[in-house]
Formats: C-alpha cells, structure tokens, sequence
C-alpha cells in the first residue's frame, strides 16, 4: 500500500501546529483505508493508481499575484457582478472574492479550526471515502458558509475554483455549507483552470441543511483537458430540508464525483441530476448514495451521460432505504447516449431496502440516437449533421430544464451545445 | 412533376412494392387508396427517403430529376414534403424551433437570406390560424405530449410553412373526427395550386370529398392496378377492394 502512497506521510503538513494532530489522525486514517485500488468494487471502473504515482504536490504554497491576477481576470466572464467566493489552487482568497448578501457569512477554516476538528472534519467515513482523508489533511484556507436562519438572499452567490498554471498541484479546497433553520440559498460552483497543464483537485465540500432549508447547488466542471478531478459532495439534510443538486461534466480527463446525500429526518427531500460529456479520451465518473433515513423522505435523481467516440462513463447510483423509513419515495434514471463504436458506459443501479412500505423505482438506458427521429428532422430539410446535433442537444436539455436559476440555464444550454459541437468536430 | 416508373422495393426480404408505375402533372392532386398491406404508406416513406426501405428497380423523377439519389434532406429542400402517417414525438426539440430550422434550411438552399425571428413569428401565426392551432404549439417539444389530432394538424402546419411543390399525405385522415378533418383539408386545399402536385393517400373516401382529386389511383399487391377519376373512389366507398384485387392476380 505504501508502495502507492509515495511519502505522503512524510511530506510537511500545512498549516499552523495546532491543526496538526487532525492532519496526521486524516493520514493515518487514508493509510489504513488505503489508496483506491481497481479491485475494490467502489473503484472497479475508474483507477486511481496514476494520480498516486505522478508525484503531485498535494500541499501547494499558496497562490501568488501572478496567480491571483491570472485568476482576476477569469472572473468576469464566469460571474458578471454577483456575489462570489473564489478559490485558487485549492486556497479561498477573500481579496478575489465579494461581499456576501446579509444572512450570510464566510469564516476561515483556519480560523475556525478546533470546531471544524470537533464538528465536521472526521464525519466521512474514510474507508468509503479515502480521498477526503487527503483533503482533511492537506486542505488550506478552507471556507465555512454560514446561511443564518431564515436568511433569503436574492441572488445566487458563486463558488469558484479557479486552477493556475502553476504545474503538478493537487489541490485540496474544502468548502462547509450550513444552512440555517427555513435559509433558502441558490449556489453555482464553477471549476475552471487558467492552463492546460496536467494538476489536480481534489475537493471536498459538507453541508448541513436545517430543518425547512432550501439549497440549489449547482456545478459547471469545465477543467482544462489534462486535469484530473476527484469530489465529494456529503450532505446531510434535516426535517422538511430541500436540496436541488446539479451537476454538469464537461471538462476533465480523469474525473471521479462521489456524492452523498442523507435525507436524516421526517419528510427532507432531494433532487438529484447530473450530465456528463465525455469526449475522446475522457473518463467521467458519478458514483452517487443516497441514504433515507427516516420516515416520508423524497429523492428523485436522474443522470444523462453523452459518451463521444474514445469517451468513457461510468454511473453508481445506490439508494438506500433504513428500516424505519417508511413511505418514502425513491426514484432514480440514468439514461446515456453513445456516440461512436468505442463509445464506453459502465452503469448499476444498487437499491438496498429494509422498510417494507416504500415507492422505489430506478431504470437505465444505454443507446444511440434513434433512427426515426433523425429521419423525421432529415425530411424536413435539416442535413444529418445538424439533426443529429439537435437530438444530442435535445437529450442534453431534458435534463438542464431541472436548473431552476434560469440565467444559469440559459447559460448551460449554450455551453453544452457548444461542447456537443466540439465533440461532433473531434469524432469526424 | 412526379413520374414513377416500374419501382420495386424492398424491406428485408419482403418485396412490398412491385412494378409500381404513377404519373402525376404539376398542379393535380392524386389520390391512392387500396387495402391494408397493400404499400401505400412505403410508397410515401420511399418518396421521401427512408433508408429501411431498399428500391431495387425503377426510377422515380421529380420536376424531371432523379428523386432517388437524393437524401432526405435534399428531397425537402427540393420540394418534396411528407405529412406523415405517425408523426414523430421529439422530446427536448422545441416546436418552434424546428420550423424555423427547417424553413431556413430551404430558404439557404435557395440561396436565400435566413428569415428572422420576428418575419417568422408573423409568418407562422398565419399558417397556425389556418389550421386551427392553439398558442402553445410554438413552444411546447415537436409532438410530445399532442393528441392525435393536434399531431396531424402539426404535419399541417409545417407544409403550409415549407410550402412543397409535391405534398405526400400519408393517411392524414386517420385518427381524426370529422370536425378535424374539414380544419385540414381546409389547409391543405389552401396550397392548391397550378404548380404543386399532391398525392393524398387513404383509406377512405370520406377526405376525398372535401380534398377532391383529379385522379383516383388504386394501389393493391404492390402495383396501382386501376386509375379512374373521383367516381372510382366513392364505388370503392361501396364496393370494397376485393373485385380489384383479384383481377390484379389474374
């Protein structure tokens, strides 16, 4: 095992000494979990090995002006003049960052240290999520959001992560979300890098919801496309708490998404949905759980994949129903379009259910684009190129018309077309 | 306009047409009726194109070119427009913008400018008054969710948009109550003219008397096997097929 985790033990931990001792507990955790290996079921389809053994620097210093001002000039275009928190390799900077909406606040990790430590650094299991036992070790400048009870903001604020050009980074940002009792907030997390060089982010981002809270969040993954991406999403939500999560993959050569939702009290609710392009030589992975733990609890989750020629995706949607959790209703979809020949999916529904009244029901779809849509659009004048597009776009949008922001919606439309088109131009 | 002469095709090994001949002048309508099975419905799928089907002798000519070395697309553009029998339900393709898609996509073929946003909604309301079309046409996705009626009304519409030198209609009528029926023929009478062709395929005489043909064709094993004017088609209201078939056998 060693053998795959090159000297992470030795290398100097960030931060000041009195984080120290959660750092080195996280270490000690990831080396008796050990690194995600292929023949371990959770790992089966995507392998992790060349990410332990590039040699990254999991630690970055943080950015300079350099950096930062590479950074600057990338947020306009991603955020216009909302409110926004951003990070570079993995370290927030409040000088890049706005003023938030009253009602909401954003602390220093750092600073907060001792009750991140108590409250929230070790609630992931680091068997099942080995690589946030990474980040808990190595995160620095880490955010903690706080949406007061009953706050409201208008508009959405954004997340952004921003990697620089600098070479061979890993990093680690940590992001906590608490959303108070009744808080309603819309978050959109944009991924993006300043290079195309090969790096690496690992992020990790908590949230705890309230009872009656709603949280949108949403995340546009546009890396560069020798990036490598690994997150965990884990969310734990409270009585009557809404939570929207969508998740767009565009970006990425090796990308792994674990998300984890715990509906943990009477009657809390999820909507999960994802879309992942993967063109030529692209992995993109969403393995995702979601936990009802107690009676009437909701959870509709669909994930679309669009694998180009060389692509490869992979979808794990498990649901799990505890024993006390009656009436609960479940429901999930994963439907994926294949491009090309070499087009690869891999996906598996898991449902584990020991409560006997429940509505659960899940369904897959693996196909090409159907024969007389494409003929229907061709008798209309529009040549097979462009027919073919508007179907894969449509199949696309079916899933985009979930983003309730409608700006963002727009937005990703466009994106996502444009995206399908450059997939188009490198297959032919 | 349209000149088939001798065509065969194919689905599999199943030979549906066989030696099928039919001349249809510019500005006259056509009808063919005939018996289930009989290969009205791959006649029409073979005049616009659809690849499932495999012509394997004969040629069709249209305004004197060869129709058949042209994909669909071309055949549109051309001209050539099918109101189909089952019109598709395309899920996440917007109404709308299908028609304008498909109008500029004829416009550029004709060396015209793409019609704008604002011509097109002028023009489109047009066409939707004719036949009857509710507002929400425009922006709900291509056939999802549209009755059966609302569907062919939908077929309708785009050929009043695309306006076609030659309209294939396969069984329009089916489906529909008699109100429907008149709110289409309606509209599709409106594109009659000098210089465009129809060929009107049913099943029954009843669209016949409100689209009233120049000729009435009998389609049967394959082959047209009697060719009349509209008093054949109203004798086949009462008579039936049967009489005809067997003296295609014969």
């Amino acid at each position: 095992m060693t053998a795959t985790l090159p000297s992470l033990a030795d290398r100097p931990l960030p931060g000041a000494g009195a984080t120290w001792p959660r750092r080195r507990t996280a270490l000690a955790e990831l080396a008796a979990a050990g690194w995600p290996q292929r023949r371990r079921e959770r790992w089966r389809y995507t392998d992790l090995e060349p990410l332990a053994q590039a040699g990254f620097n999991v630690a970055p210093a943080a950015p300079g002006d350099a950096e930062l001002q590479t950074a600057a000039a990338m947020l306009e275009s991603l955020t216009g003049s909302a409110p926004r928190l951003v990070f570079v390799d993995g370290h927030f900077s409040r000088q890049l960052s706005g003023a938030l909406p009253s009602g909401l606040e954003a602390l220093d990790l750092d600073a907060e240290w001792g009750k991140f430590d108590s409250g929230w650094a070790g609630s992931i299991p680091t068997t099942e999520h080995p690589l946030a036992a990474l980040n808990t070790a190595f995160n620095q400048r880490g955010l903690w959001v706080r949406a007061h009870a009953g706050a409201e903001p208008l508009q959405p604020v954004h997340v952004v992560h921003i990697g620089s050009h600098r070479p061979q980074l890993a990093a680690q940002p940590r992001v906590l979300l608490e959303i108070g009792e009744g808080a309603r907030l819309t978050l959109i997390e944009h991924i993006v890098d300043a290079g195309t060089g090969a790096g690496w982010l690992n992020v990790v981002t908590q949230v705890r919801q309230g009872a009656r809270s709603q949280l949108d969040l949403y995340r546009l993954q546009q890396h560069g496309e020798q990036q490598a991406h690994t997150s965990l999403l884990a969310a734990e939500l409270a009585a009557d708490a809404e939570l929207r999560v969508g998740y767009i993959d565009l970006g990425g050569r090796l990308v792994r998404n674990d998300i984890d939702i715990a509906l943990r009290e009477r009657g809390a609710r999820v909507e999960l949905f994802g879309l992942f392009v993967a063109g030529a030589g692209q992995h993109l992975d969403n393995h995702t759980t979601i936990v009802h733990a107690a009676p009437e609890t909701h959870s509709d989750e669909a994930f679309r994949g669009i694998i180009g020629d060389h692509g490869r995706g992979v979808f794990n949607g498990k649901v799990v129903v505890r024993p006390k959790a009656q009436r609960i209703d479940a429901r999930q979809s994963n439907d994926n379009l294949l491009l090309g020949s070499h087009a690869e999916i891999d996906t598996k529904p898991e449902l584990e259910i020991y409560a006997d009244d429940v509505k659960c029901s899940h369904g897959t779809t693996v196909g090409e684009l159907d024969e007389d849509h494409l003929f229907y659009l061709r008798a209309r004048g529009l040549n097979a190129d462009d027919a073919r597009q508007i179907l894969t776009t449509a199949f696309a949008a079916s899933v985009l018309e979930r983003v309730r922001d409608e700006p963002l919606r727009t937005r990703l439309l466009d994106l996502v077309a444009a995206r399908l088109g450059a997939l188009k131009e490198k297959v032919a | 306009m349209l000149t088939i002469e001798n065509l065969h095709a194919r689905v599999g090994d199943r030979e549906i047409l066989k030696g099928l001949s039919l001349h249809v002048p510019a500005g006259e309508v056509h009808a063919i009726m005939g018996p289930n099975g009989s290969g009205k419905s791959t006649l029409a799928q073979v005049l616009a194109g659809r690849e499932d089907y495999e012509v394997t002798a004969g040629r069709v000519l249209y305004q004197g070119q060869d129709l058949l070395a042209l994909p669909p697309e071309e055949r549109a553009r051309a001209g050539v427009f099918l109101a189909f029998q089952y019109p598709i339900e395309i899920p996440g393709v917007n109404n709308a913008y299908l028609l304008k898609t498909a109008l500029n996509a004829q416009r550029q073929a004709h060396g015209l400018q793409p019609m704008d946003a604002f011509e097109f909604m002028k023009l489109i309301k047009t066409k939707m008054e004719l036949v009857h079309a509710p507002k929400d046409f425009l922006s709900r996705n291509v056939n999802q969710g549209f009755s059966g009626g609302e569907k062919k009304r939908n077929e309708i519409l785009q050929m009043l948009l695309l306006e076609p030198k030659l309209a294939v209609l396969d069984e329009t009528d089916s489906g529909l109550d008699v109100d429907a029926m008149r709110i289409i023929s309606h509209g599709v009478n409106s594109l009659r003219s000098a210089d465009r062709s129809m060929l009107v395929v049913t099943h029954y005489e009843r669209l016949l008397e409100l689209i009233v043909p120049d000729r009435v064709h009998v389609l049967a094993g394959g082959r047209i096997v009697k060719s009349g004017d509209r008093e054949l088609a109203r004798e086949l209201d009462q008579r039936g097929y049967d009489w005809l078939q067997t003296g295609a056998k014969a």
